[in-house]
């Protein structure tokens, strides 16, 4: 009977099982297909010569157009660290399975692993382009539904294809029965964990080589290509300054934040974290320059726009933003009718208040904030139409181009920006503000503390998590941003007003579209993103108090 | 300090009123302040909407006469009847869309067991997190190439038709996070109820979760009504005809061809694209608060 019990039950839970998967197929196949996969897709495209199909292999050389030959370092700097990591994830293998038995014969099914994964990844790389290829090859043959499934079919009989996936196959099975074979012979209590450890440190293993391996070719390509026309091409050199720079600058980082932890070292450490700041900086910012000048420069200045609109944008909202939180919490009348007007500049759609004040800040002489400027008695400004830096127009063009700052434009697109984010973040601040608890504020009324105190050391401390989200949100909104910049951009002044993502939608709806060049781009934004998040928590662990 | 009495207190409170008062006189003028930035684009758009042409560019503040034929014109011109019914039907598939692939996810997220359940979630996370950039161009590929799979085989194109537009939203991991955490909170004993009377996973999502549900689905619904009256850059990457472009790019075309002779119509055209989400927003105050604050979909 009970026998009969338990396999009842298990059948039930087999049953839950695929369920629960015919449940999230059809979800998870979407969001692989448009929300994971794409950003291998848009690695895969940018190593390729893809305007509107793809070509051929190219490597490094989107990113090398992109970047100058600092695209090489960044791609040594990668490698470096998923060898790193992964020594990291061995490091962790061996450490926290010490009390498995027998733990390094799981290395051998991650080896198997790592290399059947490597070996999938090879085969989509042979099979994609190809498959990619089809709508090319059937140009003259309009709309035959059984022409485009033969040419399907065709592409898994391809030769190389047929040989990759034969390795692929025996890749997978050499895996399966290892790893069968570990699980069956070594009594484990997690054996899924000790293979996928080692199988991810493997893996990670595999991809540091072969980055290493393409950038290294490359740059001695490129130093060949170099010597033949006569010059010198000091990458390596160059490489090892500027990575000497960054390690540097992490170890200040770590010195300062021991030495802070106090002891008696404390001035010795300053001072070695001081020393090293200076020469890793003196090593980074003077490297940088020269790694940099083979790149483009519309990046660099799209990347340079990018930097002024977040920076002019994101502090200000903030402000404005807990002013106003702060003065509607003081027991408003009609509160909820300030926070819903407040709202109003976010909630509209961007386009048509992108066009308003398009209108608004117009070049002409009598439109209203010109008005407003005569009657203040400062002369009459083209607004969306002016390249020229605002620095530059406040105290005379004998200011260097490099200090000149965002242009008139730009300012006009930083305005309306923080016009449409103020409401966001007072919205969110009064939420975060309704969360602290009455008692604190309490407790320190009967210490005798007075408002600016409070606010000082109860209010925004306690606000922290929440600033910390909005910073983070609107500073990846900015960085990304397109619609308000897309409809305030004149032809006079795109030139100062096209940030990183306008140039991305420029390189690919020209009638000659770069898909591949546009991918390298796409994924430099996305890193850059991706680094600032990852610095933003790091600095938030400290900063943040989450109650 | 330790020995204030009440008789302190009260009396300190009551020498600080008047200046309580000017505070607060303060604290209203700020707020009045920023109430005015806040609308005055709103009051100035309405305004010059109702202005003949010269009066916006001689940039006057209200219309000498109120010209309400500019709406009419501005519909007519921009062509606003096929935008808003555009996207009208781009969400109406976008949100059977996501009943038909978010709700099971959901489901089996708040309430099945399942192998690998927290790697799926934690991989779901994870999209969260990869900003629309890193992925506009692959997609963009793969929708061109599934659309000429889809045109040889079934007859239906991708591109310039509705599934570019609707498609890849179909499956969202914000969807699927908020109706899963309301569906977590159903009580067992309904799942208890339904697993008496015989009835298994299927029946109890359809027939007691969804109708409890109608909350979130109403919010999903608005997500979606929002996304597609705003998007922009993927629009403007899929559609080269009128015949799906939604109402944010049919603004912006009508804006960037007929340049600087039209602002009045510009400026109708805008309250025009206006009016809908205002009034979502005015019925539905608190869920589209809320909803946009938390998560910061926009943009």
């Amino acid at each position: 009977m009970s026998v009969f019990n338990l396999s009842g039950q298990r059948r039930r839970i087999i049953r839950e099982n695929i369920i629960a998967y015919l449940f999230l197929t059809p979800a998870l196949t979407l969001i692989m297909t448009f929300g994971i996969l794409p950003v291998a897709f848009a690695l895969f495209v940018s190593l390729h010569r893809w305007r509107r199909f793809p070509e051929e292999f190219i490597g490094l050389d989107n990113y090398q157009r992109a970047l100058g030959d600092f695209a090489y370092v960044v791609f040594i700097w990668i490698a470096a660290g998923a060898a790193a990591y992964a020594g990291v994830t061995l490091w962790r293998f061996i450490k926290q399975n010490r009390g498995q038995p027998a733990r390094y014969l799981y290395l051998i099914p991650g080896v198997a692993a790592a290399g059947a994964a490597a070996l999938i990844v090879n085969w989509v790389v042979i099979w994609l382009p190809i498959v990619l290829d089809i709508p090319q090859r059937l140009r003259a043959q309009a709309r035959s539904g059984e022409l485009f499934i033969g040419e399907l079919i065709a592409s898994f009989q391809t030769p190389q294809v047929v040989e990759a996936g034969n390795w692929m196959l025996l890749g997978i099975f050499a895996a399966v029965i290892l790893a069968g074979l570990c699980f069956w012979a070594i009594k484990s209590d997690r054996p899924e964990k000790l293979l996928t450890q080692a199988a991810s440190a493997f893996f990670l293993l595999i991809i540091a080589t072969f980055t290493l391996q393409l950038t290294v070719s490359e740059v001695f390509l490129a130093i060949e290509t170099a010597r033949e026309a006569g010059n010198e091409l000091p990458i390596w050199t160059q490489a090892a300054i500027i990575s000497a720079g960054v390690i540097m600058l992490g170890t200040a980082y770590l010195l300062w934040r021991s030495a802070n932890r106090g002891g008696n070292l404390r001035f010795v450490l300053q001072f070695a974290a001081a020393s090293m700041l200076m020469v890793g900086g003196y090593a980074f910012v003077g490297e940088l320059p020269m790694l940099l000048s083979g790149s483009d420069d519309d990046l660099l200045r799209g990347f340079n726009i990018t930097l002024m609109y977040t920076l002019g944008t994101v502090p200000v909202q903030l402000m404005f933003g807990l002013l106003l939180a702060y003065l509607l919490f003081q027991k408003i009348k009609f509160q909820s009718f300030f926070r819903m007007v407040y709202f109003l500049p976010y909630v509209t759609p961007f386009v048509a208040t992108s066009i308003v004040f398009g209108i608004l800040f117009s070049h002409r002489a009598t439109s209203p904030v010109n008005q407003l400027l005569t009657t203040l008695g400062i002369p009459v400004q083209k607004w969306l139409l002016e390249p020229t830096g605002i620095f530059k127009l406040i105290f005379g063009p004998q200011v260097p181009d490099v200090l000149s700052g965002p242009s008139l434009a730009l300012v006009v697109i930083i305005i309306y920006s923080s016009w449409t984010y103020i409401g966001y973040s007072t919205v969110l601040f009064l939420a975060g503000l309704g969360n602290i608890s009455g008692e604190l504020y309490e407790a320190a009324r009967i210490d005798g503390a007075n408002e600016w105190n409070v606010f000082r050391r109860i209010t925004l401390p306690m606000l922290s998590p929440t600033t910390f989200f909005l910073t983070l949100i609107t500073i990846i909104g900015t960085l990304q941003s397109f619609t308000q910049i897309w409809i305030l951009r004149t032809p006079a002044a795109s030139s100062s007003v096209d940030t990183v993502g306008v140039y991305i939608y420029e390189t690919i709806s020209q009638s000659t579209p770069n898909m591949g060049y546009g991918s390298a781009l796409s994924l430099v934004l996305f890193t850059v993103i991706l680094i600032f998040t990852l610095v933003q928590n790091r600095i938030s662990r400290d900063r943040v108090f989450y109650g | 300090m330790a020995n204030t009495t009440l008789n302190d207190l009260v009396s300190s409170s009551e020498t600080r009123r008047p200046t309580i008062r000017i505070g607060r006189i303060l604290i209203y003028g700020v707020l009045i302040i920023g109430l005015l930035q806040a609308i005055f684009p709103f009051f100035w758009m309405i305004s010059a909407s109702l202005m003949p042409i010269n009066e916006v560019t001689l940039g006057y503040l209200l219309p000498t006469r109120p010209q309400f034929n500019n709406y009419v014109d501005a519909w007519n011109q921009a062509n606003f009847a096929q935008f808003m019914w555009n996207s009208v039907r781009i969400t109406a598939i976008t949100v059977v869309g996501q009943l038909l692939f978010c709700v099971p996810a959901a489901y089996a997220f708040a309430r099945m067991k399942f192998v690998g359940r927290n790697l799926i979630f934690g991989m779901l996370v994870a999209t969260l997190m990869i900003p629309d950039v890193a992925i506009l161009i692959p997609n963009y590929l793969t929708v061109i190439w599934l659309g000429r799979l889809s045109d040889a085989v079934l007859g239906i194109s991708w591109i310039n038709n509705w599934p570019a537009l609707t498609i890849p939203f179909m499956a969202s991991a914000f969807t699927i996070f908020l109706l899963r955490q309301f569906f977590a909170q159903i009580p067992e004993d309904l799942w208890d109820a339904v697993r008496i009377d015989g009835g298994g996973h299927l029946r109890f999502l359809w027939s007691v979760v969804v109708p409890l549900s109608r909350a979130p689905l109403m919010t999903t619904l608005i997500f979606a009504f929002i996304g597609s009256w705003n998007a922009l850059l993927w629009p403007l990457l899929v559609t080269q005809t009128d015949a799906w472009r939604p109402v944010a790019v049919g603004l912006t075309k009508f804006v960037n061809t007929d340049a600087p002779t039209a602002l009045h119509l510009q400026m109708a055209a805008s309250v025009i694209m206006i009016i809908p989400i205002l009034i979502i927003y005015f019925f539905t105050q608190r869920q589209f608060t809320e909803g946009i604050a938390s998560t910061g979909l926009k943009g």
